[in-house]
């Protein structure tokens, strides 16, 4: 075991997006009777931040934090269960459904805001690419999700975030979700067009309109 | 060069892995591990080097991290896997100069080297901008065929057939794409030039239903159709079937690869070296004319960012000094027309492109995604640019792409948006606002008195 404190290595090995050294580090805290809760808050939020502000700054890209996530993923794995034993619960920013629209299939757009969202403590369900509408609808009612987000590169395909809204509206369930949408042929004049409740031009407009809209709930 | 059935045989029976997999424990190691072996570095300051020894390297990266890589079948959760025989064999029997376009409209694609004398291919028009009308859509192909400069039109998106938004995937997007192709014909033959040849067949459609539709319907073996990859080294079977349709047809393919940056390839070293990868895949699963590269940034969505050109220019030195394929570069720019700022955005990666051995299809505005953001008056400045700076070394290029950086990179994050095609020319005419004319005379003179750039007389505008 290595010298430095066992919350540096922790958030080293989300950095590092080192998945089993991760799991590892985490079984040890849980044997020297850290809590899980301060193993979470301590050993493994901070790097998450510092993760997001890394790849805002072009220091890091897509496949760090893809693999920053992973690593988080697997150690609340093991970290959630022992919370529930213990009464306490992961606090998270809220649940997202997230996909690229019916038609498309552009998924790196996607992916950096789903990262992106899970740096900032939400659950992410990604439903891939090709997404037709009612499946948006049908993982969002099923998850309990808060927001729903759809991204569309072309032109022909933005519609599809509009048949979205309209599937929602005919399940009588607009109103339960916050639906934002993005990608490269959209706009803040076409998500208003919509009726979308948020647009973001970047992958970081993105995180921060999940954040404002679930604060606003 | 092993047959494209051969290709689709391997999508089919190649080894089994998970998109995840492909992505995080194949791509992203072997990636990281080329880019370090061959030590390929990013140098901000230079945007285009002069270094053959790097050119080299980055080739020789792209086709380790190839071999050891392949291409990931998203229909089939296969990867497709060549070997240095096999991408050898491809690129000692690839294309070399074809012939694009009809009658007096015909020329031919040329292979070029960094710093060659022989003249750039310049495909023009608004390149997949959306636009919201028929008229505008005629206009603009109009204008842009009446480029003397220009050798090939790259047409736009439209948006709606009789009011309808148009869907990809329905009957609106066969009628779409079918009517594109009408329309740019018709724009063509008002310029006089009905045997130019259209580069960037069906941009319109989004499925290969939409693209074999609009094939029927105007579309000549001497134009290209543009197919391209899914970011990144993957492809599905609708790619795969414009790519079989467009063999049977004996249409001549644009093979488009747009690397991501801050995408799975990473920073600029790393898109450089898999934009270099692609240029076997463009031969072998692609059966590619042309290699249509255009490095993009993930957060700006343009190509004229300092991140984006150094992989643009490193890249096509890397393939033309390489490989017999040509290279066409496009260019996504951040301002919108009747803006200093797109003159010189477009001025940037054409020179970046032109010496470092491409050609160029000039150009989208407006990051090509704002619906009428775009103009004929740019890419003509943008083609004539490319024109003149043939021969030019990369230094003196170097020099000339930092300068102009300068003058528009702290905008690139919100950039001026300018005017719509409809407010900055005459909607019936085509022809742009004096003060428009004004401007573009402007910027050319420029060129001239601060970058010694000497431009061709052969502009409208002048």
């Amino acid at each position: 075991m290595s010298d430095k404190p066992i919350f540096e290595q922790l958030n080293s090995a989300i950095i590092a997006g080192d998945k089993i050294g991760l799991e590892k580090l985490v079984g040890d805290a849980l044997k020297e009777g850290i809590t899980p809760s301060d193993i979470i808050e301590e050993g493994m939020s901070p790097s998450m931040k510092e993760v997001g502000e890394r790849f805002a700054r072009y220091e890091i890209y897509l496949p760090e934090m893809m693999m920053a996530a992973e690593a988080w993923e697997g150690a609340m794995q093991i970290l959630e269960p022992k919370l529930l034993e213990s009464g306490g619960e992961r606090k998270k920013a809220g649940r997202v459904v997230i996909g690229t629209v019916k038609g498309d299939i552009h998924s790196i757009g996607k992916n950096i805001v789903g990262a992106l969202l899970k740096m900032s403590g939400f659950e992410v369900f990604d439903l891939g690419v090709d997404v037709a509408a009612s499946a948006f609808v049908t993982k969002a009612e099923e998850v309990g999700a808060d927001i729903i987000a759809a991204s569309a590169l072309m032109s022909t395909t933005i519609p599809q975030q509009k048949s979205i809204i309209e599937h929602l509206e005919a399940r009588g369930a607009r109103s339960k979700y916050c639906v934002l949408v993005g990608g490269g042929s959209t706009s803040q004049e076409w998500a208003d067009s919509i009726g979308a409740d948020g647009y973001g031009r970047t992958a970081g407009d993105a995180a921060t309109l999940a954040l404002k809209a679930v604060a606003q709930k | 060069m092993i047959s494209f059935w051969t290709v689709v045989e391997r999508a089919l029976s190649g080894p089994i892995c998970t998109e995840r997999d492909f992505e995080l424990s194949i791509f992203v190691p072997n990636l990281r591990k080329t880019v370090e072996k061959y030590g390929i570095k990013y140098d901000p300051q230079n945007p285009v080097p002069s270094d053959d020894d790097l050119a080299d390297r980055v080739w020789q990266a792209g086709i380790e991290f190839l071999i050891e890589t392949g291409v990931y079948c998203v229909d089939t959760e296969r990867r497709i896997l060549f070997s240095r025989e096999e991408i050898e064999g491809a690129l000692a029997s690839g294309p070399r100069g074809r012939v694009f376009g009809e009658g007096r409209d015909a020329r031919v694609m040329p292979r070029r080297f960094p710093e060659d004398t022989t003249l750039p291919w310049c495909s023009v028009g608004p390149t997949s901008s959306p636009l919201s009308s028929e008229l505008h859509y005629l206009n603009l192909v109009k204008a842009h065929a009446e480029n003397p400069l220009g050798d090939g039109i790259t047409i736009p998106c439209l948006t709606t057939v009789d009011g309808h938004p148009i869907v990809g995937g329905s009957p609106l997007g066969i009628e779409g794409a079918i009517r594109a192709v009408l329309l740019t014909r018709e724009g063509m033959r008002r310029a006089g030039r009905p045997g130019m040849p259209i580069v960037n067949g069906v941009t319109t459609a989004a499925r290969a239903q939409e693209h074999i539709a609009a094939s029927h319907f105007g579309i000549r073996q001497t134009d290209a159709l543009e197919i391209g990859t899914i970011h990144e080294m993957k492809v599905d079977f609708d790619t795969m079937n414009k790519v079989a349709y467009s063999l049977a047809a004996g249409n001549l393919i644009f093979a488009e690869n747009g690397v991501i940056l801050g995408g799975l390839a990473g920073g600029p070293a790393g898109v450089a070296v898999v934009t270099a990868a692609y240029n076997p895949v463009d031969l072998l699963l692609l059966r590619g004319a042309i290699q249509h590269p255009f490095p993009t940034h993930f957060d700006l969505g343009v190509t004229s960012a300092r991140d984006t050109l150094w992989p643009r220019s490193v890249a096509n030195q890397a393939i033309t000094r390489n490989s017999s394929l040509p290279v066409v570069n496009v260019g996504y720019s951040a301002a919108g027309p009747m803006t200093k700022m797109l003159f010189y955005e477009h001025c940037a990666w054409v020179i970046a492109s032109v010496v470092s051995g491409g050609s160029v299809e000039v150009g989208a505005s407006a990051r090509g995604t704002a619906l009428d953001y775009t103009s004929p008056v740019e890419p003509l400045l943008a083609s004539e640019v490319a024109h003149a700076v043939v021969g030019m070394s990369r230094r003196e290029a170097n020099g000339i792409v930092r300068a102009l950086l300068e003058k528009y990179e702290s905008q690139l994050r919100e950039p001026p948006i300018g005017q719509k095609y409809q407010e900055c020319c005459d909607p019936v005419t085509g022809k742009p606002k004096p003060e428009f004319i004004e401007l573009y005379r402007e910027v050319r003179r420029e060129m001239s008195d601060q970058f010694g750039i000497r431009l061709t007389s052969a502009s409208p505008y002048i």
